[in-house]
């Protein structure tokens, strides 16, 4: 391409050029003293005030003209860049057991809790996984009816196991200790343990398994 | 004083800030800014998305040999923009070699080789290697037919050159191809040659920052002595040559639809190997040359011209850098492209000629399509192939397998006693039963003989042709070719007036006879109905000697056996064409 706006060689002192980075010409740059040291020696036979001065409009055109064209290229890629990196955002990744889940006969549950372990498809991202452990519950009787909670602790996620001598669950990570109930008796979780919609079909207890927000006083699905 | 400012001082007073500014940006260019010195830049430029978009692709990448194929579709199918910026990162590739080899004849021409700037040439020769070594590694990556069968060749080239088997061992984590082979290559594509690039890259501009251009050799004393800045002047052309790099580079990819994701790699399967356009030249070398020749083609030709071009500091004598003066080293360049270019022409000539090549590919997309839409629904964790477990035909060949292959035989070909399957219901198939009945692949090894056979002299061949042509024109829109009307009209007439068949079979819907009811007599619906219980009195009645599996199996599945027996007639009926076809 010729380059017709502008002749070669023409080029100005070095304090105009320094415009690159700072726009404001008036104000002169620390260093940019009248006895700095001259910019590096670049033989400029049409160069001189007069030449630099001339120059201004056209420098400022190409450096513009620059900037409009680098951003055109880094929006180029930069923009479904972004789109890429969001995707997480607003897509569901993994996904599996938001359905009831077989968890066993009736019979077997009682008023001490039974630790039962939920299987279903699942999906993750690319894979999909026939009939995985997606979680477990602790499911038994609390005054005649069928509870399920989550295992996991709502404070912040370790599995939650349960003392039979103390009749209690019990956090092993932070010590967080819950009544039969759910209820917190002492430690760190800040609300109840999260109980999970239980349903029964003929003898068959089934428990829609849900993960939900960890560290929050609200129960809120995820 | 601006905020920005101050903070530009504080820099500045720590890491001399300005200075690096003003050496960076105030770089005279003798003689002048020139849109022919653009070439480097832009390979930076496109090196530099490279890196970038390579970073957004691993985060969506699994370098398994189980999970890649399946993380591959997902990005180029499912993730917002993945097909695009997958499509950038491979024609980015195919972007950096044209430019590459720009940028060298451009080098070339400038006499840049020349002393004292045979350093510069070097680590630019270099770094062109490693573009190609990015391509090669990056190839394998997707683990789709494509890369795994084209690397295939490459590796194998490195074992067929004396010396070069533990190298392909080691390069490839053993002697075949797996999960070691692509950690080992995803491992060099993204950390040891970026690192290697990094470097020599810092070197070829610290050395190309020492020389400066390499203006034309005509300029005169007082036209070198005009120059530009860097800043503004020849950092706007590099910039315009960018922006239309980029420009083209997006168009490319968008009217392409990215780069492609064949099947995933099937080690048993065969594959139209073709490595990258730019490779091709060297794929086409290893045609001309057999038996102990072959190294020929894959060492001694490559080798001499990679001489060639480290030597030509040494091999220009040339007084000046006047393109006159230097015309054997230019010829010899020139020549050296030439026969890269003929070459790959004459690659891709001879594919575009070749059908069985050009049947291969596009069955091969055919495939990939396939894959593709199966993989939308989560691939199995045994990865790669397992995505066509997602086919519903896959499970109806495991209920066959598990169901029915005891007697109609492994590939449907008929077993000792229950008929064959394969092309059922077709033309062909009801004109041979007529014919015979009691042949092994109808009835003959069953019980059911109360139809007699009709030979030519009781049905002549025009007869038989108009029947077959009713029952088929019962079908609906499950035949193809769809049925003829006054064909099938006239097998009506024959049946209703003249023949017998209507004594034995009835053809309405519904209607019970002694024979089996042949309205949409092989239709998936009536296959289906016939699967789930042979007795009943519009199929075989009490006579029936298959069981009924209406009770062994639920409807999908009877649905699915019934769409996989409709598959295999060979006319190529609408239910599950892509079946595959056994002997």
């Amino acid at each position: 391409m010729p380059a017709p706006a502008y002749q070669p060689g023409r080029t100005g002192r070095f304090r105009v050029t320094f415009a690159a980075v700072e726009p404001s010409l008036e104000t002169p740059m620390p260093h940019d003293r009248d006895d700095a040291p001259p910019a590096p020696e670049v033989p400029d036979a049409a160069g001189g005030p007069s030449a630099a001065s001339g120059d201004v409009p056209r420098r400022r055109f190409l450096l513009g003209a620059t900037g409009l064209l680098g951003a055109g290229v880094a929006a180029a890629a930069g923009v479904p860049i972004v789109g890429a990196a969001v995707y997480p955002l607003d897509h569901e990744v993994t996904s599996g057991g938001g359905d009831f889940i077989p968890a066993g006969p009736s019979g077997a549950f009682g008023d001490d809790p039974v630790r039962v372990d939920l299987h279903a498809d699942r999906r993750d991202a690319w894979n999909r996984f026939e009939d995985v452990r997606v979680g477990s519950a602790w499911v038994l009787r609390l005054e005649g009816r069928l509870v399920a909670f989550s295992t996991v602790c709502p404070h912040l996620g370790c599995a939650i196991d349960y003392d039979p001598k103390a009749r209690r669950f019990v956090c092993p990570c932070h010590n967080s200790v819950f009544e039969l109930d759910g209820t917190v008796v002492e430690g760190p979780s800040p609300r109840p343990m999260d109980r999970l919609d239980v349903r029964q079909e003929e003898k068959l207890v089934q428990i829609r398994y849900q993960r939900f927000k960890q560290g929050v006083k609200e129960k809120v699905p995820l | 004083m601006s905020r920005a400012r101050k903070v530009l001082d504080w820099l500045d007073e720590r890491a001399g800030i300005y200075a690096l500014w003003d050496q960076a940006a105030n770089e005279p260019v003798p003689g002048g800014a020139r849109l022919r010195y653009v070439f480097g830049s832009v390979l930076v430029y496109l090196f530099m998305q490279q890196v970038v978009l390579g970073i957004v692709l691993a985060s969506y990448y699994s370098p398994s040999a189980t999970d890649a194929w399946a993380s591959v579709a997902h990005l180029q199918d499912q993730v917002t923009a993945g097909w695009f910026l997958r499509g950038l990162h491979g024609h980015g590739a195919s972007a950096m070699v044209v430019v590459l080899v720009l940028h060298l004849v451009q080098v070339v021409w400038a006499g840049a080789y020349r002393k004292p700037r045979e350093l510069n040439w070097w680590t630019g020769l270099a770094m062109g290697g490693l573009v190609f070594a990015f391509a090669l590694t990056g190839y394998l990556l997707p683990w789709d037919q494509k890369g795994y069968w084209a690397t295939q060749v490459a590796t194998g080239i490195l074992g067929s050159v004396p010396g070069g088997e533990p190298l392909r061992i080691l390069l490839q984590g053993g002697h075949e191809y797996g999960n070691l082979t692509i950690t080992r290559f995803f491992a060099l594509h993204v950390f040891v040659l970026p690192g290697l690039l990094l470097l020599l890259l810092v070197a070829h501009i610290g050395l190309f920052r020492r020389h400066g251009v390499t203006p034309p050799a005509h300029l005169s004393e007082s036209e070198l002595a005009r120059a530009d800045r860097f800043i503004p002047h020849q950092i706007f052309y590099d910039v315009l040559a960018m922006a239309v790099t980029a420009g083209i580079l997006v168009a490319w990819t968008i009217r392409s639809h990215g780069a492609e994701l064949f099947a995933p790699a099937q080690p048993a399967s065969n594959f139209p190997a073709r490595p990258e356009w730019y490779f091709l030249f060297l794929f086409q070398l290893l045609k001309y040359f057999e038996g102990p020749l072959v190294l020929v083609g894959t060492v001694v030709i490559p080798g001499a011209a990679t001489a060639f071009l480290v030597a030509l500091p040494f091999l220009d004598r040339a007084q000046s850098r006047r393109p006159k003066e230097r015309m054997p080293v230019l010829a010899g360049m020139g020549a050296l492209l030439a026969g890269v270019v003929a070459l790959g022409v004459a690659a891709k000539v001879e594919d575009a000629g070749d059908e069985a090549f050009q049947k291969a590919l596009a069955e091969a997309r055919a495939e990939a399509e396939r894959a593709r839409a199966l993989a939308a629904g989560g691939v199995l964790p045994e990865g790669g192939e397992a995505v066509f477990r997602n086919d519903p035909q896959y499970e109806a060949r495991r209920i066959y397998a598990e169901r029915c292959a005891g007697c109609h035989g492994r590939f449907m070909e008929g077993g000792d006693d229950a008929p064959a399957l394969v092309d059922f219901g077709s033309r062909a198939w009801l004109a041979r039963l007529v014919r015979n009945p009691r042949a092994p692949e109808f009835f003959g090894k069953t019980e059911h003989d109360t139809m007699d056979p009709y030979s030519p002299e009781d049905l002549p061949d025009d007869q038989l042709a108009a029947v077959v042509e009713y029952i088929v024109s019962t079908m609906g829109d499950e035949i193809a070719p769809p049925a003829d009307p006054a064909l099938a009209a006239k097998g009506k007439k024959l049946w209703e007036d003249e023949l017998e068949c209507n004594s034995c079979h009835e053809i309405e819907a519904g209607a019970e006879g002694d024979g089996p009811n042949l309205y949409g007599h092989g239709t998936v619906a009536w296959i289906a109905g016939l699967i789930a219980n042979p007795k009943d009195p519009r199929y075989f009645g009490e006579e029936a000697q298959m069981p009924a599996f209406g009770e062994k199996l639920d409807e999908a599945e009877i649905q699915a056996l019934a769409r996989l027996v409709a598959a295999q007639r060979a006319s190529g009926a609408k239910a599950g064409a892509s079946a595959g076809q056994h002997d």
